[in-house]
């Protein structure tokens, strides 16, 4: 495999959504939307319900689930210490709505999104990114400037956060906007194979007991 | 001369610290070993990437998460140690003077389960396990922070009399739960039978065991065996996006029990942060990870 990838420009245009596939790689270069905090994310719901602008826009955008330490510089601005991935599956219920209603064009994090969510992604023209785990130095360093920081009530991860970065990843297209989704594909092909898996276990217990 | 409060107070922060730079040496050569055989593209450059993440970590000292988990610790007291001072408190007393002088801050992960509250302190945090080693006149203590990847996925069914089949086909079960969620590749670990907490602190022990180490019971041996190879036969990957490697290493251990049989599965996820040393009477500090 090359070590070229295709850089993307964020928010990413709804055209280039659309032209990642499942499994392709690529790097992101732009203005980014993190948080990964579960009362933030229902927050951005309850302004989808009462029509309410978020605090930081999100229309067409991207909103990754990303923790971030921020924390204000004593010469003013702000600076992020480091920043990660979280689990977005544990989001799954809310993240259909926020999808349709801001009409966002990247979602992400870590360990996919269920069957919903990628329903809603096909719909609107959305992909979902998988980051690495255990990436913090290497994300951390992709970062360029922080733009804005809302939600100041809540602990450091919790906050809605926009960024600049460059060279973010590579980050890898999990859910396409055409309904491929890797980990269901994963999780179906698992199952498949599970049967044959159980009898391979069963097969090496025996060989085990004759040897 | 006695471990002092002020000793374990001091090795209980900079093992924490320690655990949250680096990854340790076995798994770093297991991730190595899973690149070489690895087959599938996509699944190559995450291990590379990993691999470089957790260099550049060691190499300019940042957290290679940005999720510290919560402060989880295994103290050994030898019986014939010598101690001076509150040990119990001198833990507890240790992270909160990390938490205090910490560069880069860490993140507010302790939770009130009642609540959903996030801070640095909270009801039995750090979360401790005691144990003794018979003769020994060390104290030995054991970092593994804890968070979403490294402890969420666990899970302990009680069985009755279950034959080796249905034992594996339930870690099976527990490793399609998990799925993609836990930052694969992961360190599973096993326990079986005992009691309930038993099976549960038998199989987080077993992730501490060094990844590429052989158990010395051969059946334990080839259950490990046969299971890592069943467990990357699912094909979900390195961070769940698909490939040959899902596991690192399959460790497993048992207790004797009275027939009904708890099997306690868990994961610690690919940075299997873990940092141990012991403290000696003399005074010295040796550290083993």
């Amino acid at each position: 495999m090359s070590d070229a990838f295709r850089t993307l420009r964020m928010p990413m245009s709804r055209e280039d959504a659309r032209s990642l596939r499942a499994g392709d790689m690529v790097l992101l270069e732009g203005e980014i939307v993190i948080t990964a905090g579960l009362p933030t994310i229902q927050r951005l719901v309850a302004c989808a319900e009462e029509g309410r602008d978020p605090p930081i826009a999100l229309a067409g955008g991207s909103l990754f689930h990303l923790g971030s330490y921020s924390q204000e510089m004593p010469a003013g601005g702000l600076e992020i210490l480091y920043m990660n991935p979280t689990t977005s599956t544990r989001f799954n219920p809310l993240m259909p709505r926020l999808i349709r209603h801001f009409g966002l064009t990247a979602v992400g994090g870590k360990g996919g999104l269920d069957t919903a969510c990628a329903a809603a992604m096909r719909e609107v023209g959305c992909v979902y990114l998988s980051f690495l785990g255990g990436g913090a130095p290497l994300h951390s360093a992709a970062i360029r400037a922080v733009r804005e920081v809302a939600y100041p009530d809540l602990v450091a991860h919790y906050r809605l956060v926009r960024l600049a970065v460059e060279g973010l990843g590579p980050v890898t297209v999990g859910i396409d906007a055409h309904g491929n989704s890797l980990f269901e594909t994963l999780q179906a092909q698992a199952r498949d194979r599970m049967e044959g898996i159980l009898a391979t276990l069963a097969a090496s217990r025996q060989d085990a007991k004759g040897g | 001369m006695p471990i002092t409060y002020q000793a374990v107070k001091s090795l209980s922060a900079q093992l924490y610290d320690w655990s949250l730079r680096a990854v340790p040496a076995d798994t770093l050569d297991g991730l190595a070993r899973a690149l070489a055989t690895e087959t599938h593209d996509g699944a190559r450059k995450v291990l590379q990437m990993m691999l470089g993440s957790a260099r550049k970590a060691e190499a300019e000292q940042r957290y290679v998460c940005s999720d510290a988990g919560v402060p989880v610790y295994h103290v050994t007291i030898g019986t014939a140690a010598r101690l001076e001072g509150d040990i119990k408190a001198a833990i507890s007393d240790g992270f909160d003077e990390l938490v205090a002088t910490i560069s880069p801050p860490l993140l507010k992960h302790v939770t009130n389960p009642l609540t959903n509250e996030r801070g640095y302190k909270g009801r039995d945090m750090p979360l401790v396990t005691w144990d003794v080693a018979g003769g020994a006149d060390w104290v030995e203590i054991l970092c593994q922070p804890k968070a979403l990847g490294s402890g969420r996925w666990a899970a302990l069914e009680t069985f009755s009399f279950p034959s080796l089949a249905e034992i594996e086909a339930y870690v099976m079960k527990v490793v399609m739960q998990a799925g993609s969620q836990h930052c694969p590749p992961v360190i599973i670990g096993v326990g079986i039978g005992g009691s309930f907490d038993v099976a549960a602190r038998i199989a987080s022990k077993a992730t501490m065991r060094a990844i590429g180490t052989t158990n010395p019971e051969p059946v334990l041996a080839a259950m490990e065996e046969r299971l890592l190879r069943a467990v990357n036969a699912t094909g979900f990957g390195p961070m769940g996006t698909g490939g040959d490697t899902t596991a690192l290493a399959v460790h497993v251990d048992y207790a004797s029990g009275h027939g009904y049989t708890p099997v306690a599965v868990c994961f610690n996820c690919w940075i299997n942060r873990r940092t141990r040393a012991r403290l000696h009477a003399d005074g010295s500090v040796e550290r083993f990870e």
